[in-house]
């Protein structure tokens, strides 16, 4: 039985004055997919997930997440949208520095819905750092930082999970932590996106999507 | 998690506040001390202008035009309405006696020196600084060293009681008569009144007193030497008031045309008001028999001065406001700059942009807050500093100050951040959150 579909993309376009970043994405994702983007520097992928998280607006083409059509949506709404459907990591950690990692996941609450600390301190342990919940991100190595961005990501429950490079400023053994829990997390079923250059990452997604100057060049099962 | 962030924000990035803070403290303690000096300056200035001299001249009611040749009065004493010393005191009862800073009686006669029989003088009686019962204060002290600080004397003062103990009475000359009768501080002189009945007395000269007045020209002793040489016991013919008045303003002017003009509201409120004029009026229904007149010029100046020093205070109280309104403007912006990704990151988790308004306005309301505080204890002192160095006493801490200062720096507060806070409306996640580290 195939999975519904989660994500999908009919002429996704993005142009900036006269680049065009992204051009004609047309791509479907199902529950419990992992996908990976790759391609070259420059090529849009990161273009490609700011549009895909509602982090920013298509300049033409339709973009349905979740059953809701996001394309034409007001940045209010588009607020709403990244607050109840998706989870983001990013390549810079970014975690509110003078807030501990416990709070850190929880800022996640608070703008959702509400906080509950239980909640929080299960999905830090979750990602192994059950133990360090009171610590400020300054004290926290780039590794451990990664997996409170992970927790934060995964606290709502989002529909999707996108990640930008989420080991691009990792070193090999704390890659290969974060690795392992994406791999738990597709386990679990989550949805995944992932964009990275490391073919390693890629191995063991379900699916491979390549962009080159903005369109998809190649895009098939890994397996 | 709202005020955990706002707490958290202050304890672990107080580096981030202190110069924010700072710039608050700086515009607080400097508004603290001049609004403490505003209020207090109306009360210092007119102690301070009370060295110009007395503000109300009480007289008789009858006073007869004073027969006056040369400044030297030729009117027989006998004939004359006087006031009652032993009525004195009543003018430090009123009800703004708090108001009556000094006043001293004066009581003159026509005399000549023995051995100098043509230049017919006069001699005045006054209290020098005296203790006076007052109902209420029993250290109350008076005198013209009080009530005209400008009198200078050159070797002593006299003494308060006159002759005694067969010891020649003391007196003070007039810098111009000592010129003239080439008298200096230790002269013994015999001085007679010219009257059908003459009486005469020694005395030594205790100093030489200028006053740039007609008192130069004349001779000074205690009220009871004179009251004694001119045979008139307890009376005196004129007293000068000296009196913490507020400045004349539209209703006083009203007043001063004709008090029958004024509603009783508005004579309540007169009456009510330390204008010269009621205070004046206040003395006349306390003695009885006077005519109690202010001296306008004296009046209407220490009001034009105070007015125009207040003016000037506000003025650089608003220059204040607005130089560090400016100042935290622009450390709002780079701390806008700095917490891009801060900003941007609440954006993507899904903060409404006022949710993020919401925490950066409070970090500033609690700038302002606390810059506040430590401003009012900062501007405390430096109003006791500059009190001190310009009217050489302590400025009173008005209470008022404290609530409306940290009114005043909250306000400084948000309005410095609010312009710049419209940055976190164009501040678009995607941008900052993607930085190539
Ligand atoms: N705001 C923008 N204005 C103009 N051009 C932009 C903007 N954002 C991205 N671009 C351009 O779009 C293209 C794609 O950029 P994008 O960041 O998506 O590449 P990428 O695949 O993520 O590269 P990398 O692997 O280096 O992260 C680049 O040529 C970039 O210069
Ligand atoms: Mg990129």
């Amino acid at each position: 039985m195939a999975k519904k579909i989660v994500l999908e993309t009919k002429g996704l376009t993005k142009r900036f004055g006269s680049v065009t970043p992204l051009d004609s994405i047309n791509m479907q994702v199902r529950e419990g997919e992992w996908v990976a983007i790759m391609g070259p520097s420059g090529s849009g992928k990161t273009t490609m997930l700011n549009l895909l998280s509602c982090l920013d607006a298509p300049s033409a083409g339709e973009y349905i997440l979740d059953g809701v059509a996001t394309a034409t949506l007001t940045e209010k709404q588009r607020v709403a949208v990244r607050r109840e459907k998706i989870g983001l990591i990013f390549q810079q950690f970014h975690l509110v520095p003078y807030l501990t990692a416990l709070e850190n996941v929880m800022l996640a609450q608070y703008y959702h819905s509400m906080i509950d600390s239980k909640d929080a301190e299960q999905a830090l342990a979750h990602v192994g750092l059950g133990h360090r919940t009171g610590h400020l991100p300054s004290q926290l190595s780039g590794g451990e930082q990664q997996r409170v961005c992970i927790a934060r990501a995964l606290i709502n429950q989002p529909a999707i999970i996108l990640a930008d490079e989420p080991t691009g400023n990792l070193d090999e053994a704390n890659e290969e932590v974060v690795l392992d829990l994406f791999k738990g997390l597709h386990r679990e079923g989550r949805t995944i996106i992932l964009v990275t250059h490391n073919p390693e990452l890629a191995e063991f997604s379900d699916r491979v999507v390549r962009l080159q100057h903005g369109r998809v060049v190649h895009d098939e099962s890994a397996h | 998690m709202f005020f955990r962030m706002l707490r958290q924000s202050f304890f672990r990035g107080w580096r981030r506040k202190a110069l924010a803070t700072a710039t608050i403290v700086l515009s607080a303690s400097l508004i603290t001390a001049l609004m403490n000096i505003s209020i207090d300056v109306g009360d210092k200035m007119s102690r301070e202008m009370k060295s110009y001299g007395a503000n109300i001249n009480v007289v008789p009611k009858s006073e007869a035009i004073p027969l006056e040749i040369g400044g030297v009065d030729y009117n027989p004493l006998k004939d004359r309405a006087f006031i009652n010393e032993a009525d004195l005191p009543r003018i430090k009862e009123i009800f703004w006696h708090n108001n009556i800073v000094g006043f001293a009686p004066f009581l003159k006669t026509g005399v000549v020196i023995s051995g100098k029989e043509k230049k017919r003088i006069n001699l005045i009686g006054t209290w020098f600084d005296r203790q006076v019962p007052i109902s209420g204060d029993d250290e109350y002290r008076t005198g013209i060293k009080l009530v005209s600080p400008y009198w200078q004397v050159r070797g002593e003062w006299p003494n308060e009681q006159g002759a005694q103990n067969g010891m020649p009475g003391e007196v003070l000359a007039g810098a111009l008569l000592a010129r003239e009768l080439n008298l200096k501080a230790g002269d013994q002189i015999t001085v007679r009144t010219g009257d059908k009945a003459p009486r005469e007395e020694n005395f030594v000269v205790k100093g030489i007193l200028t006053t740039g007045g007609a008192e130069e020209k004349a001779l000074v002793a205690s009220l009871a030497t004179v009251q004694r040489l001119a045979g008139l016991a307890g009376k005196v013919q004129s007293v000068s008031v000296s009196a913490l008045t507020v400045p004349e303003d539209r209703l006083s002017r009203k007043a001063r045309h004709s008090s029958d003009s004024l509603d009783s509201a508005e004579y309540d409120r007169w009456y009510c008001t330390a204008y010269v004029s009621s205070v004046s009026l206040q003395i006349e229904e306390a003695i009885p028999n006077v005519t109690s007149r202010p001296i306008w010029q004296v009046a209407a100046g220490e009001g034009a001065v105070v007015n125009k020093i207040q003016l000037l205070m506000i003025v650089v109280t608003i220059a204040a406001f607005i130089a560090s309104g400016l100042g935290i403007s622009s450390l709002t912006v780079t701390t806008i700059m700095e917490r891009a990704r801060e900003i941007g990151l609440m954006k993507a988790l899904g903060a409404a942009d006022w949710e993020v308004y919401l925490l950066f306005l409070s970090e500033s309301a609690v700038v302002g807050v606390v810059g506040g505080l430590l401003g009012c204890v900062a501007g405390a002192g430096l109003s006791q500093i500059i009190g001190l160095s310009i009217f050489g006493s302590t400025v009173s801490f008005s209470p008022i100050v404290i609530p409306v200062n940290i009114a005043v720096s909250v306000l400084i507060a948000l309005s410095g951040s609010l312009m710049p806070s419209r940055l976190i409306t164009k501040l678009y996640p995607a941008e900052v959150l993607h930085g190539r580290r």
